[in-house]
């Protein structure tokens, strides 16, 4: 008996160990979105792949997030990080709005919808420091036409069931979680293969 | 009791730490040798253990924005170049020093950059100094003087007595400014020995703790 408290104690520790690495340090957050059949292997998303393009040269699109001063205090790598996420993010919803029916696309974009606004509300917690000026440039930096078109397409996802509060689990966005519960009990309207 | 359930937990923990340090070091050594590197190599950056409410994050700072291109020629790009982005860069070609200093390869070509970048971290530094002085009040510009200092400071030392006669002077003429702009920032409270941090070259040190009382503090006003 005491062989076994121990041996699970030390498979216990194990799994718990590779499983925070696996979240905090590789950052598979992914992995432990809920399963289902509504959610599938977000590693097998084929949009990902499929939106490289839109990635290539964001500097190209007039249409992503701007500074609108150069008063600020944004690091660059957020600067560019915020461009590339709304880039990839736009690509998933807005230029290929079927994408998310996919089981395993959804998997993939509900998790990248997770970390587009955790770095919103990341640069937002660094903006509070400075100020309300300081806010309002990272405001309006996530307010580009991109960004428009994205939480358009979010809530129109939501709307119709595309995207459901148990798609993201224990991990809902705080941004998301008026749309998801106004929207509660939708059944969604993808076109059925 | 205590005595069994640490027992128990003793080999689970044992594997959860190793395998932490095994798959962490992995991804972190990186980082932690380019932190250790620039600790005692190449001028140590801001101190880990600077007040963060004194210390800020050195490359959003205005007074990176106004003296990093004057500095840096970055060339046409710079009018599309973010500040903080040519800041990284003069960061990275520190880095990239600390590292051929770590392996050894210490020839010609890595003397020369090493005295370029004490010059162009002086050059920042001074550039920094001579905007107004309650400027420094600032956490983030704070941390860009004191940054900038260090690094300056630390190159210098590393290519001293390898330099031709006139860019020693060059360099000794810097060093003496900035030595005396330390003193005048020590009196106004705008720079206080811990925004430093410990591992601060010792000229840095023997300014910042000298018997002298600071006379104001001018980011109270």
């Amino acid at each position: 008996m005491d062989f076994l408290k121990r041996a699970a104690f030390v498979l216990g520790g194990i799994f718990l160990g590779i499983n925070l690495i696996n979240y905090f340090v590789m950052g598979h957050t992914g992995d432990y979105l809920p399963g289902g059949e509504r959610m599938g292997e977000w590693r097998a998303a084929k949009i990902r792949e499929a939106c490289y393009p839109a990635l290539e040269a964001p500097e190209r699109d007039g249409l992503l997030p701007k500074l609108s001063t150069d008063t600020h205090r944004v690091d660059w790598r957020d600067l560019d990080r915020t461009r590339d996420m709304t880039a990839a993010l736009n690509c998933y919803l807005v230029t290929h709005p079927n994408a998310v029916c996919e089981r395993n696309n959804r998997a993939y974009i509900v998790d990248y919808i997770n970390h587009y606004f955790a770095k919103f509300d990341e640069m937002m917690n660094t903006a509070k420091r400075y100020g309300e000026a300081e806010m309002s440039t990272v405001r309006k930096l996530w307010d580009s036409p991109r960004n428009r078109a994205i939480n358009a397409a979010l809530l129109q996802d939501t709307s119709s069931g595309r995207l459901i509060k148990a798609d993201f689990g224990w991990s809902v966005p705080t941004a998301m979680k008026p749309m998801l519960d106004r929207y509660k009990g939708t059944s969604d309207n993808c076109p059925k293969a | 009791m205590a005595g069994e359930f640490f027992s128990l937990v003793r080999m689970p923990l044992i594997a959860f730490v190793g395998g932490f340090l095994v798959v962490g070091g992995w991804i972190w050594a990186p980082q932690i040798s380019s932190l250790v590197q620039s600790q005692f190599s190449g001028g140590p950056s801001v101190s880990m253990f600077a007040d963060t409410n004194r210390i800020g994050r050195p490359e959003v700072a205005p007074v990176v924005r106004s003296c990093i291109f004057k500095v840096m020629d970055i060339g046409v790009d710079a009018t599309k170049m973010e500040p903080s982005a040519a800041y990284f860069i003069l960061k990275a070609g520190s880095m990239q020093a600390n590292v051929s200093t770590m392996l050894g390869k210490s020839d010609g070509w890595s003397e020369i950059q090493k005295g370029n970048l004490a010059a162009s971290w002086g050059q920042l530094a001074s550039c920094i100094y001579a905007l107004e002085d309650r400027q420094l009040c600032d956490p983030d510009n704070r941390a860009a003087a004191v940054e900038a200092t260090m690094k300056f400071f630390g190159y210098a030392k590393q290519i001293e007595g390898s330099m031709p006669g006139s860019d020693a002077r060059a360099m000794e003429n810097l060093r003496d400014r900035l030595l005396i702009v330390l003193k005048n920032h020590r009196r106004y409270g705008t720079l206080i020995a811990s925004d430093f941090g410990s591992f601060a070259p010792a000229e840095i040190l023997q300014v910042m703790r000298s018997e002298q009382k600071e006379t104001r503090d001018i980011c109270k006003r």
